[in-house]
């Protein structure tokens, strides 16, 4: 086997990290038991690779799924909109203008007919009957009743 | 990766699933990858709002993408594609506002150390976080590509021939780039014994 250097640079790495197999791991170590220099470079790696062990991530904030279901519903309803409105934005001014004219026309045409055919009650026309005159009316029936 | 290859990989069928209008297997996907997304983009830009904001674009794009989805790669290349390219855009326009002063400010923020069985001194503690902050400094200072492919093949665990896909790189141009990282690392950090 031979040193670990630029020649194979996976082998020290993956060595370390666990990634060689039995038998490589094995040729290697019977290089280590002679060579001080690897045997360096491999305490080295290994400080490293527990250096890097150390070093953990913070937690994750516990509304991370809901803000991001937040933000993909407010993209679907705007791009709901945008097709919404893109249906319009092609056509041209002088399309638009007759048909916006004609929708207006029918709309007032519609109201006018509308507040002719359907007159609201006014005021007058109600008859509002108090408490008073219906217990003077009842009494009324009473007596002609008893004095029949 | 062929398109065989892919039908293995679970995360692509249910990529598949959600092309077809299935919300609940983008709940799957996240649940699976928020963790090492986040974790990932964190170390890479080193302040945890941003990394989850960034994360938050990653997984956008994803449920963006999913009309148009083929599955010819792994899952998590693209996935990994997608925040690596978002991460390093962010550093590019931070590194132009801010220059490098970022480098040289104290930790943002550092996970409380969990220890088990004991509570660590003030003095451990106060070790602990130097040190910490010099394993942060030195993985800052290693170049974009280098940076990006010690902290897949560190933290994601993710395979050599995977990392050179989302880097757009040979698998021996990986290695290469990888032992070259991990020298510069040993150079810095060989120090630390343990910490």
């Amino acid at each position: 086997m031979n040193c670990l250097d630029s020649s194979n640079p996976e082998t020290l790495v993956a060595y370390v990290a666990g990634e060689l197999d039995q038998d490589a791991a094995s040729a290697l170590e019977r290089h280590l038991a002679d060579c001080p220099a690897c045997q360096s470079l491999v305490a080295e790696q290994a400080a490293v690779w527990h250096a890097l062990d150390s070093w953990e991530a913070p937690q994750i904030s516990p509304d991370f799924d809901q803000r991001l279901y937040r933000r993909i519903e407010n993209e679907s309803r705007s791009s709901w909109w945008r097709r919404f409105t893109g249906a319009f934005s092609p056509m041209p001014l002088r399309q638009v203008l007759p048909l916006t004219a004609t929708a207006g026309l029918l709309l007032m045409a519609g109201l006018l007919f509308y507040r002719t055919d359907t007159a609201i009650p006014t005021r007058s026309h109600v008859q509002t009957v108090r408490a008073e005159q219906v217990e003077s009316t009842l009494d009324d029936m009473e007596l002609l009743r008893d004095a029949m | 990766m062929g398109v065989a290859a892919a039908a293995l990989d679970y995360d692509a069928e249910l990529m598949l699933r959600v092309k077809d209008g299935d919300g609940a297997s983008f709940g799957l996907l996240l649940e699976k990858h928020r963790a090492s997304v986040i974790h990932f983009l964190y170390r890479l830009v080193q302040e945890q709002p941003v990394a989850e904001e960034l994360a938050q674009e990653v997984f956008l794009r994803v449920y963006r993408s999913r009309a148009s989805y083929e599955p010819t790669a792994k899952f998590t290349t693209w996935l990994f594609r997608i925040a690596t390219h978002l991460a390093l855009n962010w550093l590019r326009d931070e590194r132009h506002e801010r220059g490098q002063e970022r480098l040289d400010d104290g930790p943002a923020e550092l996970p409380s150390r969990q220890v088990l069985d004991r509570r660590p001194s003030v003095e451990q503690e106060l070790v602990y976080r130097v040190k910490l902050d010099e394993v942060r400094q030195a993985i800052s200072a290693l170049p974009e590509k280098q940076r990006t492919a010690v902290l897949m093949h560190k933290y994601d665990e993710m395979e050599y021939a995977q990392i050179a896909k989302v880097l757009g790189c040979s698998e021996s141009a990986l290695k290469s780039l990888l032992f070259r990282a991990y020298s510069t690392l040993r150079a810095r950090l060989a120090h630390m014994v343990s910490i």
